[in-house]
């Protein structure tokens, strides 16, 4: 049970429930797509400084940022070569552009810009 | 539009007059936010706008060719691509060469020209970039940002060599309206340069006294009546930087910056009583730096602007004229092109920027512009009658034609504060059996019609 400089909490053996240990992966709140595999504990004697708690929720890896299909689809759209480059434009100024250049961009994005809840600026405002 | 008579009571001369519609629209920064874009916007739109041009010209080129895409080439297929060039060139000053480590031993001055015979081409589309071979296509004729179609076929070592190459050519040209005779005269000046060294203040009001009927007989001011508008195409001031040397500005001094503005407003209002005057910004005026140049404000010009014959126009400009259609700028165009290209001379640049259908290629490579993302204003939409270019060593002047009967008059306009000189553009239009004749462009110099 000696765990690898990690919290001080491994250095007492505590027997306390509800302590999530990425080897006794409780299945019965994971909402995880993978299950959790004990490979990980062998590697770390049950430490979980490899994987920081903040992104274990459900004792899964949290790869997923905060976006859903709508953004994807956006995404895939702000990648697409056809219609241009997609830095410095909002999406809706982008698609606009390339309905009036006879691009026929998806009416899918249009509808999504105008309607839901999505990011106005493409995918890499704010990050390049 | 009264013609020329003589008023037999009073002795007067009537100017003509002719109709002015401005064109500019396209080249004000009214609606154009910045919002963090790049240049590959203007890019994009530089190459979609051109590259469906050129798909509707490829079929009376070589239609049994397949077109495809840079990334899509195959070894020793033959094929058509369209995309934009990119010169790479070694000479080139680069911003990084400030960083560079080792300082070799390039000069401080920077040469005139920075071609060089290793210079190469590269065809670059939104799917990739290829080098460019073979000796149809020579690196010297070609700059950045020229949007071509290049038959030829990919070779086994990833090149791509060029058989032939299609440009976009010269815009369609509206038709030259019919009228009866009458003999009009367009005057382009530029490169007043008031405030150098090298401006003499007794030049420019020789000129202004000319074309406004103060001097000569009779039949002298009448051919000065007939002139309807005066073209400034710019560098009217130049601001003594001396000055501005990051220190504070003594009151002094102050006044010392404005007296060459003042002074050109004092002779613009001469002319402004009289003819219909536009006056375009160039590379030392004060206006913006980058294409397009914004008109010059009209504080600047308190006693000009008052008249409503006053114009202030953006560079490049582009004016009808009695629907005759006229484009020009500063210079900074063909400038530009002269330092990245070469030619037998300054008129071959102008025919190589209709031929290419864009004024202004270089930009924003080695040519500051605004980062436009929807459009690119140097398109030429349609063919000029008359072409214009200011800010150059002498006067010059060709016709040139285009392959659908587009004939358009390039003028070269040599700076006045070196060489006296401005240019009168003779506007006939005649109705003749087949077609009108096009117009035609004389040399005028004011200094010796006086010495004579």
């Amino acid at each position: 049970m000696a765990s690898r400089g990690g919290d001080i909490q491994g250095f007492y053996r505590q027997r306390k429930k509800g302590i999530t240990k990425p080897a006794n992966a409780k299945a019965k709140t994971s909402s995880s797509k993978k299950p959790s595999s004990p490979n990980r504990s062998a590697a770390t004697f049950g430490s979980d400084v490899t994987q920081p708690p903040a992104l274990i929720s459900h004792a899964s890896l949290d790869l997923q940022d905060d976006y859903d299909a709508n953004e994807e689809f956006l995404r895939q759209f702000d990648m697409n070569m056809a219609y241009g480059p997609c830095l410095g434009m909002t999406r809706m100024a982008r698609w606009e552009r390339a309905s009036r250049r006879g691009l026929n961009p998806p009416k899918d994005v249009e509808c999504l810009l105008r309607s839901a809840k999505v990011r106005p600026e493409c995918l890499w405002d704010g990050r390049v | 539009m009264a013609a020329m008579e003589v008023d037999p009571v009073n002795n007067h001369l009537q100017r003509k007059q002719s109709h002015y519609v401005s064109l500019d629209e396209n080249f004000m920064i009214q609606k154009e936010t910045y919002r963090g874009q790049q240049y590959s916007q203007i890019y994009f739109a530089r190459l979609d706008l051109m590259r469906t041009l050129i798909y509707s010209l490829l079929p009376n080129w070589k239609p049994y060719l397949p077109v495809c895409t840079v990334l899509d080439l195959e070894e020793g297929k033959q094929c058509i691509i369209v995309g934009t060039l990119y010169k790479d060139m070694k000479l080139k000053p680069s911003i990084l060469d400030e960083y560079s480590k080792e300082r070799s031993a390039t000069p401080l001055v920077k040469p005139h020209n920075f071609t060089h015979p290793d210079d190469y081409l590269i065809l670059e589309d939104e799917s990739g970039r290829v080098k460019l071979r073979g000796t149809v296509l020579s690196p010297s004729v070609y700059v950045t940002g020229n949007v071509v179609a290049l038959h030829g076929k990919a070779t086994g070592a990833g090149d791509y060599l060029v058989e032939d190459i299609l440009e976009a050519g010269l815009p369609p040209q509206l038709e030259l309206p019919y009228k009866s005779e009458e003999d009009k005269y367009v005057v382009f000046v530029s490169g007043l340069n008031v405030g150098s060294n090298s401006s003499n203040p007794l030049q420019f009001q020789l000129f202004v006294d000319h074309i406004s009927g103060h001097l000569g007989d009779k039949k002298v001011q009448s051919i000065a009546a007939q002139i309807v508008q005066v073209v400034i195409a710019g560098n009217s001031v130049e601001v003594p930087r001396g000055l501005l040397n990051g220190q504070n500005l003594a009151s002094k001094d102050q006044s010392r910056l404005s007296e060459p503005i003042k002074e050109v407003d004092i002779l613009l209002t001469q002319i402004a009583a009289g003819i219909p005057l536009d006056i375009m910004p160039g590379p030392n005026d004060p206006a913006n730096f980058s294409l397009p140049q914004q008109p010059l404000h009209r504080c600047l010009f308190p006693g000009s602007a008052t008249y409503n014959t006053f114009r202030s126009c953006t560079n490049p400009h582009s004016f009808d004229l009695d629907n005759v259609r006229f484009l020009g700028t500063s210079g900074q165009n063909i400038d530009d092109l002269e330092k990245y290209s070469e030619a037998n001379d300054k008129l071959a640049f102008l025919e190589r920027t209709l031929r290419w259908r864009h004024l202004a290629p270089p930009a924003p490579n080695t040519l500051g512009c605004y980062p436009f993302t929807d459009r690119d204003p140097f398109l030429m939409e349609s063919c000029p009658h008359v072409y214009f270019i200011g800010n150059q060593d002498r006067y010059e002047t060709r016709l040139i034609k285009g392959s659908e009967g587009q004939v358009v008059r390039l003028i070269c306009i040599p700076r006045f504060s070196e060489t006296g000189t401005a240019v009168v553009l003779f506007l006939v239009i005649v109705v003749e059996l087949e077609k009108s004749r096009m117009p035609c462009s004389q040399f005028w110099d004011p200094v010796q019609l006086m010495t004579t």
